[in-house]
Parts: C-alpha cells; sequence; structure tokens
C-alpha cells in the first residue's frame, strides 16, 4: 500500500491513556503514563516486577480508579469506574487468575456478564450454545461449549476469556502475563488466537517480561520502569540488550551495606539432583556457613518451589537434601527445623504471621521447647528472648503484646527472621524477603541478612529482584523452568547476563 | 479462512469412558432419583401400609413444609450464606397471623400481617450478612434465638388459638385439590416449579449461582453481589413464612413450640440434594429429592416400628455418607 501521509498522520486510535498517576498510600505506582494502542496491532507492556503494569492494566479494567490524566477511546474521552464500565467501552482484560466461575459451563461463563434474555425475561439458552460456538470458530479454537469450565487446562479457559472478549464485541483485549502458565506449544496457539483477534480489527495489549515472546508476537513496545514510562518504540527498533537496558535503567543504589567477611569452608546445607513431581528438574548447589546463596529466575522458574522443597514443605520425587551433614527425609518440616532450616515465605500473611496473635507469640513460635519446663511455658524466659531480638533487630512494636498486623510489613519481616534465630539455625531460606515493604525498611532487611551470613549462617535468597540479588548474594544461581541453568560469582554477575540465562 | 486449532479435540476424545461417571458427577440429581425409588420400593415391600394412596399423599402433605422452606435455603447456600433462622421465624410469623385474624376475622390481613414479618426478618437477616458483612451462620442463628425467646415472651409460653375459625384459613393446610392432594404440596410444587425455572431461567439465577460459586469473578462481571445475596435472604424468609402460614392453618393456632428444629430438618434436606454449603453448586431439584427421601425414610422407618432413636441415628448416618460421596466426587472431577 502506498504511503498515504494524511491517513499517516492521524491514524485513528484504539486507545489513548495520557498523563496516567495513581499512588497508593507511601507509593506512586504510576506517574504521568501514556499509552496508545492501534486496532489491529499487538502492543506490548513490559518492565519489571515493580514497573507499574499491573497497575496500569487494571486501571484500564475498571479495578482501580486513577488518580489524574485522560483515557480517550476512539477519540472520545471516557471514564472507567468500575469494571463494568471497561466492558462496556469494549476493554477486555484477561487477568493472570482467570476471572471464570468454575462451577459452570463454557457457554455459560461466556455471557456471563449479560444473558440473552427472550421477550419474557427467560434466559436463551439456545442462542447462548449456538453464539458460544460461533464465537469459538470467529477465534479458531475448539472448544466443548458444554464443558464444565473448572475442568479445563488453563490455556483453554484463557480461550474461554478471549471468546467472551469477542461476545462483548470489545476492541481491546488486554493480557496479562498470558503465557505464565502455559506450555510452549500452548503458547503457539496462543499467538495464533492473538492474530486472529489482529485481523479482526481488535487492539491486543499484551503484557509479558518475556523477551522472546515479545520479539515474536509484538508490533510496538512500551517499556515501563519504576512507575514511569520509559519508551516506545516499533519492535523492529529494539534489540535484546535495548530492550533489557530500558527495563533495568537504573543503577544499583548503595542500599547494601556488606560488612562480613568471606564465607567459610564449612558446608551447611547440600542439595543433590533435586526433582519434584510438579516442577524441579536435577537442581544441586552447596551453600556454606556465612554465604548468600541467590537464586533469581522469571515467574514460573521455580524459586519458589525449590525453597518449599528444600525446607521439607513440599514432597520431592528424587535426589537428596543434607542440613549439616545429615540426610533430611522430605516432607517433613519438623525435622527440617530440628536439622536447623527454616523457610522465610514469600507468602508473609499466608503462611508466615499469625496475623491477630501479638509479637511475642510469633516469635516464639519456631522454639517454644526451648522456654518449656515441665511441659508449661516459662513465660518469663519467652519476654526475656523476644525483648532481646526486639531490641537486636531493632523491631518497631509498641510492646510485646501488639498484634502482629498492626507493625508495617518491615517490622513483621523482621520478626519472621527472627523466629528462625532464636531457635538457633543454621540455614535460613528466604523467599523474596522484600516483597512489598518499603525502600528504607529494605536497606534494614538486607543489613539482617547480612548480618545473618556473618554470624555463620548460611543463607539462601530466593528473588526477582535484581538490585537486591547482585547486591547481596556472594553466588547467584539462575533458575529457568525448574532447572539451574547458570550459576555466577559475584565478581561475574551482571544483570544483563543473568536476565539472559533466566530467559533462557 | 486458517484450519480452525483444536486443543479441546483430544481431551474429549478419551472422555467417552469416563462420561457416564461424569454425569454422575455433574448430576448427583439422577443418584437421588434412583436412591429414592429404592427407597419407595423398599419400604412398599416391607411395611404394609406404606404403599397406599393416603399414606403417600401424607408424607407429601408433611414433606411440603420442609420443601418450601428449602426452596428459600438452599438458594440462600447457593448464593454462598446460610440461613438456619426459619424454625423460629415458622412460631413467629404464626403470631400475627393468628392475633390479626382474632381480630379483624379477615384472612388477607392475617396473610398479610405475617408475610410483613417474614419481610422483615428477611430484610435483617439480608442486610446484616450482605451489607454489614457479618457471617451469616452467626446472623442467622442469632435471629434463631430472638424470635425463639420472643415468642415465648410474647406468647407466654401457651398456644394461642385461633378463635375465628374461618373456613379459608382452614382449608389451606387441611384440604386437599380435588380431595386427593393437600394443598401444602400442590403450594410447595407451585413453587418448586417457579423457582427452579428462576434459577436456571432467569438471569437473577445465574447470578445466584455465579455470586456463590466466586464473588469477585461476579463483581468484576459487574454484578450488584451484596444485593444479590440480600434478596436471597429476603426469598428465604418470605418462603419460610409460607410454611409458617400453613403449619399454622394445620395446628389451628400459633404454636409457641411450632418450628422447633425445624431448620436442621431443612439445612439436613438441602445438603442431602446436593446444595454445598460453599455455595455456587446445586439445584432446587435435587433439594425437592432430599426432601421426600428425608420424609419417606422417616415415614417407612416409622411404620416398620423402628424406634425414633434408631430413626434419628439412621437419618444422620444416611447425611454425612451422602454428603461425603458428593465431596469425594467433587474432588475426583
Amino acid at each position: 500500500m502506498p504511503a498515504d501521509l494524511a491517513v499517516a498522520e492521524a491514524p485513528a486510535l484504539a486507545l489513548e491513556m495520557t498523563g496516567i498517576s495513581k499512588r497508593f498510600p507511601g507509593v506512586v505506582a504510576l506517574n504521568d503514563v501514556h499509552l496508545r494502542l492501534e486496532p489491529g496491532k499487538v502492543h506490548a507492556l513490559m518492565g519489571e516486577n515493580g514497573a507499574g503494569k499491573s497497575t496500569l492494566i487494571k486501571i484500564l479494567a475498571g479495578v482501580y480508579e486513577k488518580d489524574s490524566g485522560t483515557i480517550r477511546i476512539g477519540g472520545r474521552e471516557i471514564e472507567i469506574l468500575h469494571p463494568s464500565d471497561a466492558l462496556k467501552r469494549g476493554i477486555k482484560v484477561v487477568f493472570q487468575e482467570i476471572a471464570l466461575i468454575a462451577e459452570f459451563t463454557v457457554a455459560e461463563n461466556i455471557f456471563l456478564e449479560e444473558y440473552p434474555v427472550g421477550r419474557g425475561g427467560s434466559i436463551r439458552w439456545r442462542t447462548i450454545r449456538k453464539e458460544a460456538r460461533a464465537l469459538f470458530e470467529r477465534i479458531g479454537f475448539d472448544v466443548d461449549t458444554d464443558a464444565r469450565t473448572g475442568a479445563l487446562p488453563v490455556s483453554q479457559q484463557q480461550m474461554v476469556e478471549i471468546a467472551r472478549a469477542l461476545a462483548h464485541e470489545a476492541r481491546i483485549v488486554v493480557m496479562d502475563e498470558p503465557s505464565s502458565s502455559l506450555t510452549p506449544n500452548e503458547v503457539g496457539l496462543l499467538f495464533k488466537v492473538i492474530r486472529r483477534l489482529t485481523s479482526l480489527g481488535i487492539a491486543v495489549l499484551y503484557v509479558s517480561h518475556k523477551l522472546d515472546e515479545v520479539f515474536e508476537i509484538a508490533d510496538t513496545v512500551t517499556v515501563l520502569r519504576d512507575g514511569r514510562h520509559i519508551s516506545t518504540r516499533p519492535i523492529a527498533e529494539h534489540t535484546n540488550d535495548t530492550l533489557i537496558q530500558d527495563m533495568i535503567g537504573r543503577r544499583i543504589e548503595t542500599l547494601f551495606p556488606r560488612e562480613r567477611g568471606p564465607a567459610s569452608d564449612r558446608i551447611a546445607l547440600s542439595v543433590k539432583n533435586l526433582s519434584t513431581a510438579a516442577k524441579l528438574k536435577d537442581i544441586s548447589f552447596e551453600a556454606r556457613a556465612g554465604e548468600v546463596v541467590g537464586f533469581f529466575g522469571l515467574m514460573g522458574a521455580g524459586r519458589t518451589e525449590l525453597a518449599k522443597a528444600i525446607v521439607g514443605f513440599d514432597p520431592i520425587s528424587g535426589g537428596e537434601i543434607s542440613i549439616g551433614g545429615k540426610r533430611l527425609h522430605p516432607h517433613d518440616t519438623r525435622t527440617a527445623v530440628s536439622l536447623g532450616i527454616g523457610l522465610l515465605s514469600e507468602d508473609r500473611k499466608g503462611e508466615g504471621l499469625m496475623l491477630e496473635l501479638p509479637v511475642v507469640t510469633n516469635l516464639s513460635l519456631a522454639a517454644l521447647e526451648e522456654f518449656a519446663r515441665l511441659g508449661l511455658i516459662d513465660e518469663s524466659r519467652e519476654r526475656a528472648a523476644a525483648q532481646s531480638f526486639v531490641d537486636r533487630f531493632r523491631i518497631r512494636t509498641p510492646s510485646l503484646e501488639q498484634p502482629i498486623k498492626n507493625l508495617s510489613g518491615g517490622n513483621q519481616q523482621k520478626v519472621l527472621l527472627a523466629r528462625w534465630l532464636m531457635r538457633g539455625l543454621s540455614v535460613i531460606v528466604v523467599d523474596e524477603p522484600t516483597r512489598g515493604i518499603d525502600v528504607g525498611a529494605k536497606s534494614e532487611i538486607f543489613a539482617l541478612i547480612d548480618r545473618l551470613a556473618s554470624e555463620g549462617h548460611a543463607v539462601v535468597m530466593m528473588t526477582s529482584e535484581m538490585p537486591e540479588l547482585l547486591g547481596l548474594s556472594d553466588r547467584i544461581l539462575v533458575m529457568a523452568g525448574g532447572r539451574i541453568t547458570e550459576s555466577f560469582t559475584r565478581e561475574q554477575a551482571t544483570q544483563e547476563k543473568v536476565l539472559n540465562a533466566a530467559i533462557g | 479462512m486458517p484450519p480452525s486449532v483444536s486443543l479441546g479435540r483430544s481431551n474429549r476424545l478419551g472422555a467417552g469412558a469416563v462420561d457416564a461417571f461424569a454425569v454422575l458427577t455433574r448430576r448427583s440429581d439422577i443418584t437421588l432419583v434412583v436412591a429414592l425409588i429404592v427407597l419407595i420400593a423398599f419400604f412398599a415391600f416391607t411395611a404394609e401400609y406404606f404403599f397406599t394412596l393416603r399414606n403417600l399423599t401424607n408424607v407429601l402433605g408433611q414433606a411440603s413444609l420442609a420443601m418450601i422452606a428449602g426452596i428459600g435455603v438452599a438458594i440462600v447456600f447457593i448464593s454462598g450464606e446460610v440461613d438456619v433462622s426459619v424454625g423460629s421465624l415458622q412460631a413467629a410469623v404464626a403470631i400475627p397471623l393468628i392475633v390479626i385474624m382474632n381480630h379483624t376475622e379477615s384472612l388477607t390481613l392475617g396473610l398479610a400481617g405475617a408475610l410483613a414479618l417474614g419481610l422483615a426478618i428477611g430484610v435483617v437477616n439480608g442486610y446484616l450478612s450482605a451489607y454489614v458483612g457479618i457471617n451469616s451462620l452467626i446472623v442467622t442463628l442469632g435471629m434463631l434465638f430472638v424470635l425463639r425467646g420472643g415468642v415465648y415472651l410474647y406468647t407466654g409460653k401457651t398456644a394461642i388459638p385461633d378463635d375465628v375459625g374461618l373456613d379459608s384459613f382452614f382449608a389451606l393446610g387441611n384440604e386437599s385439590l380435588f380431595g386427593v392432594v393437600p394443598y401444602p404440596a400442590v403450594v410447595a410444587f407451585v413453587l418448586l416449579l417457579v423457582f427452579m425455572y428462576v434459577m436456571r431461567h432467569r438471569p437473577f439465577g445465574r447470578m445466584v449461582y455465579a455470586v456463590g460459586g466466586n464473588a469477585e469473578v461476579a463483581r468484576l462481571a459487574g454484578y450488584p453481589v451484596r444485593w444479590v445475596k440480600f434478596v436471597c435472604f429476603v426469598i428465604s424468609s418470605l418462603l419460610a413464612t409460607i410454611s409458617a402460614i400453613l403449619l399454622a392453618s394445620r395446628l389451628g393456632s400459633a404454636v409457641h413450640l411450632s418450628g422447633l428444629g425445624f431448620e436442621f430438618q431443612v439445612v439436613a434436606a438441602v445438603v442431602l440434594g446436593g446444595v454445598s454449603l460453599s455455595g455456587g453448586i446445586g439445584s432446587l431439584f435435587g433439594m425437592a429429592l432430599g426432601v421426600l427421601i428425608l420424609s419417606f425414610l422417616s415415614n417407612g422407618l416409622g411404620m416398620l416400628d423402628l424406634a425414633t432413636e434408631w430413626q434419628l441415628v439412621i437419618t444422620g448416618i444416611i447425611i454425612i455418607v451422602a454428603v461425603a460421596f458428593d465431596e469425594l466426587k467433587r474432588r475426583r472431577a
């Protein structure tokens, strides 16, 4: 087609977001961000965790309300105050957590928002089933529309969501990390369906941090970092390196005090050929006393699974784990703790804290036996020990009786770390130690981890945050698809090398 | 057009063998129908007067009260909430019914009074559970106590007799359509059909299932989640009121003890019918079968001269086994 300048100057935009800002207590999640989607094109939205991708699409979906900025569809300014507004304006967001009713059939889910009714107000079931089948034909995907949705694999549930978008004549389809739970084969099918959508003139916003996928499917890429718009460029102008650079950008701050000396030679934790049924394949590594071993991986790489397996939380299918030379029986947290290994879970509220209970009870949980005398807990010793940790770790709490839910995230995290130290552990596994913690408290956690290592503990740290990985670790192991793909010493590691290994 | 991508196919091919099981899993109603038939057949052969028109219609008449209230309770369960207040409600709403009739000699005004109190109870249950967000088990359990206590206080722990004796009021609970089908059974059947239609064929019914199935998804789909739950509580109280009116007609008075334990009889039938306590799962048809099974069971066991103590034990075991069976099937699915 010959270039037509008049048309090129004013291409009809499917969606235009300008000057979007959103602030949460203590955090600016989005700061003056803009985004333009063209009909029939795939636009990728990239950025590290916490860059603001999710916030932006939640604003589009009507889950969050923006603080400022304008959203235009087809040139007209609109407000999205509620999830149903988004759909009425032709915007369909397919979240990672699939939003379907498991007990409903596929056809029932597709028309969830509004069931077509006949003149008497009865639902027209025959129409629904017929139209559901027609929709799947349009996106070129074959699914049993009478099947119970919950019984379908995630990949097919995604297709149900996409068909649902078409049922509402959506002109803009947003997909949030759609490939994170798909096999490579299924990703291929997803891409076919996405191309079918664009051929129907639908604008697709593809949120991802997977470079290869973005290069394959996207026409344009917008990168966010720390809630700011960094760049919007045609994919052809990008290389792996330029994209990574845009995503990471900043230099690592000196958040990371390092006062510990070199690690000892004593091996505190040894993992050999560890596999699990679900995820991990042939993982082997060692951690020495006084060492911080950092594990990096993208979402779904298997970091949390590894953390849970080595502390005996989850069953394993092969391999062995020894702590201080003693073999750990798999899937047995009790022995694991008595051998001296503990987990600081990434899910602080779900697997770490007893929210309603006071600080002292949360602290002494794992060490109760040490305060027990004739089967009774000696409360004065329990309190004395708790107080000493509160002082040492500078845990800010009005009293030991304070329910722990009233403490800040950073102080909660310190309590959890102290819980394991009270028990006198030799190996501590920390999973995403600074998730949901503000920057000030982060550096305190980093200092604590450094101190643990200097006191002779072995620390195994799972993280998806590049700065803390590079700033804290003595050795870095990179995971992808449940395997260790690469290992670096502190000196060898750079952001680019690590990220490349993680993309695998 | 490019060939369509076929991922679903492979799934469906191998599914033939499991399909029979899948049918039972999704439609546990079929299992219940079979159980009911087996039960009736068993008693027909073992108990002499069981399979007589008189006895069968008698059971239907008794079952209809639990069935009417069961519709409402099942709907509340499907929406993901619980309503255990229907027992005391039966005693409470009978008071305005009888008292107003005694003063005005008007059935219409009496019914209006009963329904008004039932509506008020439903509004309070629904408001506290859906809008204030108090656990509905606690709200309706509290309501159960409050109403029973209120009834004792008002009546001084005696029954209030119907002094007017309107024929129309007497007919409600005691006469039969064409002399065969008791009116309560007719009312239950009509209400059952209406609400089965609503739950299956009206958008509101789908909303109830969606809200109970996954409230967050329902909210994202733009559903008024709280309103839906609120309406379910109101429906439940109104239906329980209707059952109370029929009961009062049969008893000829507002009895302070009526409905004692009725709530659990209803809940037992509802869960036996395959309605999940966690919401989103179950059907009114299943609930109706649950009511019938329990009714025929107690009637038949009674005719076999089995002591009521043993009837209770057997009923309890059947409920637990049936629900455990449901749960296991669900996990396998």
